[in-house]
């Protein structure tokens, strides 16, 4: 039995030495250290052993086998840091484990829309705005050529806090709040939230809108175009199909509508476009004369444009949202989506 | 708007223009089409059947025994219609037919005789409320053929969302004169023009307020039989969805949808002195019951029309149940006439009542078209009611306006749609729709807009009605020519992205609640009645009473979305919310709107983050002081090695909120300015809002950190020579704050500490009660020389002596 020890031990020195590669390694370690191996099977004849002679005799394996593993390990590290291709068998760290990162939050969807849109006009050297949530009649309405009574009111389902001051129903009395104070050439957006008191399926009271317009000599219906052109090609990532259309809003005229190819379809017609293959995405026009002589701009010299544009519209439409209620109730497995 | 391609066509041959086809055209002529649907489908299985013979049911006396042709079958149908024989044409629903009602018909035995189909009423086919009995249809139509086709009910509804300013539009002759322009084919109209003479003294128009009524014309017709319209006449509602009632009122709906102009028919027999007054309510005339039966509060600033008593109508909204005609009417007043669009749509507002008469008043009825449209309804009711015309009759026309004439200029349409223009496509656009044009000058032309454009008063409207004309979508698409300038940007706006930004990068999710909340949430945080967050700007008309004030916090609407979460198995809840708080300065002034940020955080610290990598471990008010520090660190308001504006400190006396734990409670302080604050909320304020774990909350200032300045950012020369680490471990009492000894050390301002840091406070068995031990890292380092334990063992010394004596301290041993 110790002879046995012994030899096992010279020979296993003997291999190890003679071991070039990682492969060869991984034989020896099943040949003479593995469960099977050479060291296990010596192992279990100790139990035949006499009792008188199993402490010694189990004491010499133990320390023989723990130099053969050292010396062992010592190869198995030179050769590893020799050779850079890790080999089946050696005690590789488990890839598919989880990576370690801490969770990260996200923008609000409407914030990353909002974002994305001004930034897209920033570029285009428009300057941002802000102005007061809750506004004066005169600067939601008056100043926008929707005198009391009249039925584009209709068109605004209003929440009041006094006679005169109420929630602004569209971003658009920045236009006047601007021009009143400044000269042109302006080129501004009025991002914020607005409110109508509406709520169902497809309204909540508050949303999100971006005003643009630009007031200079000589700007035309076709600057307005190609602006907005411009900004739904940025924004939609391709080069969609728009199309103008005639509409009405008493601060802008000529006024338009203005849809893109269904996103969602390509324009074949679908049920999120009503089969028309079309989608509304915003309201723009010429800039009212009207407008301009209540701020004081000579219609004769300026003219200019404005758009409007709903934020939970354009998210609906590039992330396939269909419920805007999900918008405000910030349920964190909404929120992770985007 | 509604109309269908078969009423369409009665004005204007669309033949070979598909019903799609039209549809885009008129939405490219602003008159968008909402939808295009083939109406009555829904009666699409019922078949025409010719009853062959009837016997009585042997079993009941109220039920007959039908033999039915229909096509080559004859069918036994058991009915119970007391109109029912022999050669009768029917309509009939065989088994499996589903009626627009939702009955769906079965083969059933009747009193043990069994019936294959059912002959059905108007009622039943969804056409009329008669149920009178069964619905008897020409007798020259053959059995057999689907019902749908053998009346002519094969129609194309198309649904017109009109914008406000196109009143003209709201009749199937406006539409008809857009397309047949568009299209390039005639407009035919059943009356082309009309005057009437005055009549003689069969009852006298007087009008009270000639500003609200600008035109007032009435015919009378005698000997009406008032009587269920033709066929032709009920189909043309049915189509639109307008209910049949009987010929007088049919004929005024239905002139109303033809010509825009709303007519109200009088049964003039019931009119008080054979007169009508066009007046506001004489004192005492509180209330007037319109023709739905509801009655209504009257106030003196509605127009009315009576007679020679009292209200009959409201004039432009509804007329009036007292002189409503009825079954037994032989003689009619009919009344087209013109009222102000504002007093109708305040009346309207005042009433909440609203009709097809006072949407088309509201929106501008052209006083022009007022005697055209009456005699289009004399022409019908003479035709369909067996009336005859009355002579002569009434036309007060106060509001004639002078035929307005505007200047066209071509350049300057050019110009405004950037698209080069000359005479002939000017003149050819407008005139396609009824405007008349002569050249002015070599760049100008005049232009007469027919008088029910009552939109076009300005050189402006008429180059919209050019580009529409001409199609948006021939104008070149360009970008303007502009000076470049440096948009500036503001300071707040700034800071708010960079706040997302960072907060998001630290596992927060960005909230946005609505800017209303309810009361009940600043109660339920306990803020006492007179503190300024209770004071509210209301609204007047919120939608509930959940959103009926503006907030003044941000805290109640993140409470709310924890709850929700929670509710959704979200435990790990880190939100934060950048929005505005209001709060009233004044009547009839804007509020003051300040902006906060704001951030509520529960649960796992380590949210959706592996958790074979971190273990679930709740978030503390620690978490809260992070998330803060690292923002104002970021935004560069809290500087390094700097001694920075902003400081965390413990609240001064007084400074509590009803909301928070005492103990857990931290201001941000700008000096003695506090910008901020970030707290534990107390668990019963949290059940309130339906939460049952840990919840913590900080809160900034927005409007204030952007008043702070900016710690520059400003190089320091990397160290060369090493530095020396040397560990302090304090006993000191538990009642001192474990940063004190670190600001105590960093004060001494002992040129070679670099650093100190906390990195262990420990407090237990092993060290004796009523004392912790702190254990501080202080890095020392010079910038000239690489030191010595020596040269640090001096400074050390001085500062375990330091801490020692300044908190009651012991170094402690081991």
């Amino acid at each position: 039995m110790e002879q046995e020890l012994l030899s096992l031990q010279a020979e296993a020195r003997k291999n190890l030495d003679q071991i070039a590669d990682q492969g060869q390694l991984e034989d020896f370690r099943i040949r003479y250290l593995g469960r099977k191996g050479q060291f296990s099977v010596i192992m279990r004849e100790l139990g035949a052993v006499s009792p008188e002679e199993r402490p010694r005799l189990g004491q010499l394996a133990n320390t023989i086998k723990a130099e053969i593993e050292k010396v062992f390990d010592e190869k198995k590290a030179v050769l590893g840091s020799s050779s850079q291709s890790g080999t089946k068998g050696t005690a590789l760290i488990d890839l598919s484990l989880p990576a370690r990162y801490p969770e990260r939050g996200r923008l609000h969807p409407v914030t990353q829309i909002m974002n994305e849109v001004c930034s897209i006009f920033e570029a285009l050297g428009f300057s941002v705005a802000e102005g007061p949530d809750v506004e004066h009649d005169h600067y939601n309405f008056e100043a926008l050529n929707i005198p009391a009574h009249h039925p584009a009111r209709d068109m605004h389902d209003t929440f009041y806090v006094s006679d005169s001051i109420l929630l602004r129903t569209h971003t658009s009395p920045m236009q006047a709040r601007i021009m009143e104070t400044q000269q042109p050439p302006l080129r501004v957006i009025a991002p914020g939230k607005v409110y109508r008191c509406d709520s169902d399926i497809t309204h909540t009271p508050m949303f999100h809108q971006v005003e643009g317009f630009l007031v200079d000599t000589k700007v035309s219906f076709a600057d307005l175009k190609g602006i907005l052109t411009v900004f739904t090609q940025k924004m939609f990532d391709k080069d969609l199909d728009l199309r103008f259309r005639p509409s009405f809003f008493p601060f802008t005229e000529p006024s338009a509508e203005v849809d893109i190819a269904c996103v969602i379809c390509g324009g074949s017609g679908c049920r999120v476009c009503k089969q028309t293959g079309w989608l509304e995405i915003l309201g723009a026009g010429m800039i009212d004369p009207e407008v301009f002589k209540m701020v004081g701009y000579d219609p004769e010299i300026y003219s200019g444009f404005a758009f409007g544009l709903g934020i939970e519209r354009i998210a609906m439409l590039k992330y396939g949202i269909n419920d805007i209620r999900l918008y405000y109730e910030n349920d964190l497995r909404f929120l992770s989506q985007f | 708007m509604k109309f269908t391609i078969d009423w369409l066509n009665e004005y204007v041959d669309t033949d070979g223009v598909t019903p799609a086809e039209l549809a885009d055209h008129l939405t490219m002529l602003g008159l968008e089409v909402d939808a295009v649907t083939e109406i009555f489908q829904d009666l699409a299985p019922i078949k025409t059947a010719l009853v062959v013979s009837v016997e009585r049911h042997p079993d009941a006396d109220s039920l007959s025994l039908c033999q039915v042709a229909v096509g080559p079958e004859t069918l036994q149908i058991v009915c119970g219609a007391p109109n029912v024989r022999a050669g009768l044409v029917a309509a009939i629903a065989l088994p499996g037919t589903t009626l627009p009602g939702g009955i769906k018909i079965k083969k059933s035995k009747v009193r043990g005789i069994e019936s294959f189909g059912m002959l059905c009423s108007e009622r039943e086919l969804g056409l009329s409320t008669g149920h009178s009995g069964i619905m008897e249809l020409p007798a020259d139509i053959p059995h057999g053929l689907s019902f749908i086709e053998a009346l002519g009910l094969n129609d194309t509804l198309v649904e017109v969302d009109l914008t406000p300013n196109r009143p003209d539009c709201a009749s199937v002759i406006g539409i008809a004169r857009e397309v047949a322009g568009v299209i390039d084919r005639p407009l035919t109209l059943p009356v082309e023009s009309v005057e009437v003479q005055p009549s003689t003294a069969a009852f006298s128009v007087d009008i009270e307020s000639s500003e609200l009524c600008p035109r007032y014309g009435a015919r009378l017709i005698t000997g009406v039989t008032i009587a269920p319209s033709p066929w032709w006449l009920r189909k043309r509602l049915l189509s639109i969805g307008l209910r049949p009632i009987n010929n007088v009122v049919d004929v005024t709906n239905l002139v109303m949808m033809e010509y825009g102009q709303p007519l109200h028919a009088f049964d003039f027999d019931k009119l008080v002195d054979k007169k009508i007054f066009v007046r506001h309510p004489r004192k005492g005339e509180l209330e007037f019951t319109t023709l739905d039966g509801v009655v209504r509060k009257l106030d003196p600033e509605m127009l009315m029309i009576c007679d020679g008593e009292q209200p009959v109508a409201v004039a432009g909204i509804m007329g009036g149940i007292n002189s409503e005609v009825s079954d037994s009417t032989t003689t009619i007043l009919l009344e087209s006439a013109c009222f102000d669009a504002i007093s109708i749509r305040k009346t309207a507002r005042k009433l909440n009542l609203s009709s097809e008469a006072s949407y088309r008043f509201e929106r501008g009825v052209d006083p022009g078209g007022c005697l055209l449209a009456m005699e289009r309804a004399v022409m019908l009711l003479c035709d369909v009611a067996g009336g005859t015309a009355a002579p002569g009759g009434v036309d007060k026309y106060y509001g004639q306006k002078p035929f307005n004439t505007l200047t066209l200029r071509i350049k300057r349409t050019s110009d405004l749609l950037g698209i080069p223009l000359d005479y002939e496509i000017v003149e050819k656009a407008l005139t396609s729709i009824g405007f008349r044009c002569k050249q002015k000058d070599a760049d100008s032309l005049w232009v007469g807009a027919p008088s029910f454009r009552v939109d076009i008063e300005r050189e402006v409207d008429l180059v919209e009605e050019v580009a529409r004309l001409i199609g948006y979508n021939t104008i070149p698409t360009t970008l303007p020519t502009v000076q470049l300038r440096y948009p500036e940007r503001d300071t707040s706006r700034t800071i708010r992205a960079e706040m997302g930004t960072l907060l998001s990068g630290i596992g927060y999710f960005e909230a946005i609640n609505y800017s209303f909340s309810a009361e009940k949430h600043l109660q339920w945080l306990g803020l006492a009645e007179d503190d300024p967050r209770c004071r509210f700007v209301r609204l007047i008309n919120p939608l509930n009473e959940e959103q009926s004030v503006m907030r003044t916090m941000l805290l109640p609407g993140l409470l709310e979305n924890v709850q929700r979460n929670i509710n959704f198995q979200k435990g790990a809840i880190k939100l934060f919310e950048i929005g505005k708080v209001f709060t009233p300065t004044g009547d009839n002034e804007q509020p003051l709107e300040k902006t906060r940020c704001a951030g509520v955080l529960s649960g796992n610290r380590f949210g959706e983050s592996s958790h074979y990598h971190f273990k679930e471990q709740d978030v503390d008010i620690l978490d809260a002081k992070g998330a803060v520090e690292c923002l104002l660190h970021e935004l560069r308001f809290l500087g390094v090695g700097v001694l920075a504006p902003l400081s965390f400190a413990l609240p001064d006396e007084g400074r509590m909120e009803s909301f928070t734990d005492p103990l857990q409670f931290l201001v941000i302080k700008d000096g003695e300015l506090e910008v901020g604050y970030l707290a534990r909320i107390i668990p019963g304020v949290l059940r309130k809002f339906g939460i049952k774990q840990d919840v913590f909350f900080f809160d900034l200032d927005l409007d204030a950190l952007c008043q702070l300045r900016f710690v520059a950012k400003n190089f320091t020369s990397l160290p060369v020579f090493p530095a020396v680490n040397r560990d302090i471990a304090m006993l000191v009492p538990e009642h001192v704050a474990a940063g004190a000894l670190v600001d105590a050390v960093l004060q001494t301002r002992e040129p070679l500490i670099e650093q100190c840091e906390i990195f262990d406070v420990y407090q237990g068995s092993k060290i004796q009660q009523g004392y912790k031990s702190v254990a501080l890292s202080v890095t020392y380092r010079s910038a000239q020389k690489t030191l010595t334990e020596k040269n640090v063992e001096k400074v050390h010394v001085k500062i375990v002596n330091m801490l020692g004596s300044k908190f009651e301290g012991t170094l402690r041993e081991g």
